[in-house]
């Protein structure tokens, strides 16, 4: 960790294959292993990383304002969004699955669109942030953000255990299919986005080695 | 127990040398003892460990899946018993159940995530050891297995089993409120499932894989 001689592999005309991993010259146009297309940066995934989080962002509206099931429980009507039905499994004593349903459906995501758009706008806008820091961000949103899943999950299975007419009803609500493409969107951002660009633009000062 | 190593210097190019996939740092490949991690001494994203993956146990443990896969999705794995009336339902009918609501998105979300990735990524594994063991051969053999090699870090993204299987513990304490539930068959395949695929993909090593094809 002492060694200050930090040598990229653009600098040694290397470039790593995305698919295989495998080392290859940088001005080979397909990888000699798997046959994908080389590339030693991809600038264009900032933009597509951009948009991708931005959509993201504008769902997560719906996703937390509008209901996200409906409960008839005989013959009375309820809507439970986000955030209502974490409150009431609060209230009826199951705070263990009230944390494990507020982290996967508010604090994930949430978590994931405003991590991303910090790592982001380091790369765009260079801000002095430790890339140390962000990189570990980075792979804390990457290994987290599928968990996301958990709350369509518990939907499809109490609409299909649930539905005994005016008696007892659930049915799913608008912001459920905004809430999946939240998932979708972010997890697509994550992927897209080539990290490397961000060790290549900001400076070393940023960092205490 | 993770190692860091030091990055070299830039005249010394050889092939010892490997690249991080997030940072592109130059680092030095080093032969490491088993158990252990090499993280780029820059952004410490994990660059490699030692292969862990024998073709045979991935073999059984493929095989045992697969056994397990068909139980895990056509019985139930929740059963609600309420006012006397008994409701089950499998991980297609919850997907489906959705799905006939208008919801497709989240229905195929569910379906994707649950049945088809962990379907896709048994499959190709089984077959990618199939191929090894027919020798990978220059043609159709080597072909393919590239072909399904490209394709797995989709198919292990798509696979959620860990995730569904703490889903019904969840449904099961929220539906408590209202009704008894009881787990059925289906629920013990699924677990077994998730925890086989679990052993399996920590067998799985796709750099090893990658490296049959350099011989």
């Amino acid at each position: 960790m002492t060694d200050n001689v930090q040598t990229t592999g653009k600098q040694m005309g290397l470039c790593l294959c995305p698919v295989c991993k495998k080392t290859n010259p940088e001005d080979a146009q397909t990888c000699s292993r798997c046959g994908a297309h080389n590339q030693a940066r991809d600038y264009s995934s900032v933009q597509k990383s951009w948009a991708l989080l931005i959509t993201a962002a504008i769902l997560l509206i719906p996703a937390n304002v509008y209901p996200i099931t409906t409960l008839v429980n005989q013959g009375k009507v309820t809507h439970d969004t986000i955030f209502s039905g974490i409150k009431h499994l609060v209230h009826s004593d199951m705070l263990p699955i009230a944390i494990i349903v507020f982290t996967a459906s508010i604090l994930v995501p949430w978590l994931k669109i405003i991590g991303l758009a910090i790592y982001l706008s380091a790369i765009s806008f260079s801000l002095p942030v430790s890339k140390r820091r962000l990189m570990a961000g980075f792979h804390i949103i990457e290994w987290i953000g599928r968990w996301s899943m958990l709350d369509l999950f518990v939907i499809s299975l109490t609409v299909a255990l649930v539905n005994m007419g005016q008696l007892l009803d659930a049915k799913p609500a608008p912001a459920a299919t905004a809430f999946a493409l939240v998932i979708l969107l972010t997890q697509l951002a994550a992927k897209v986005l080539d990290t490397r660009l961000l060790w290549d633009r900001l400076d070393l000062e940023d960092d205490k080695y | 127990m993770d190692l860091q190593y030091a990055s070299m210097h830039h005249d010394d190019i050889d092939n010892s040398v490997i690249l991080c996939r997030a940072c592109d740092l130059a680092v030095r490949r080093r032969a490491l003892p088993s158990g252990v991690r090499a993280l780029c001494p820059r952004c410490h994203t994990a660059l490699y460990d030692t292969p862990f993956c024998s073709i045979n146990g991935m073999l059984a443990l493929c095989v045992s899946a697969l056994a397990l896969f068909l139980p895990a999705n056509l019985f139930p794995v929740l059963e609600l018993h309420f006012l006397g009336s008994v409701r089950t339902a499998t991980v297609i009918q919850g997907a489906m159940a959705v799905m006939d609501l208008g919801y497709w998105v989240v229905g195929i979300a569910v379906l994707v995530a649950a049945v088809i990735g962990p379907g896709l990524l048994l499959l190709s594994i089984l077959s990618q050891v199939l191929l090894v063991k027919m020798g990978l051969n220059p043609g159709w053999q080597r072909d393919l297995y590239k072909w399904l090699l490209r394709r797995h870090g989709l198919f292990s993204q798509l696979t959620m089993l860990e995730i569904y299987v703490i889903s019904f513990l969840v449904s099961a304490f929220q539906l408590s409120d209202f009704s008894d539930i009881y787990f059925g068959v289906g629920t013990f395949s699924f677990t077994m499932l998730f925890l086989v695929t679990l052993f399996l993909q920590r067998e799985y090593n796709i750099e090893h894989m990658w490296s049959r094809l350099n011989d």
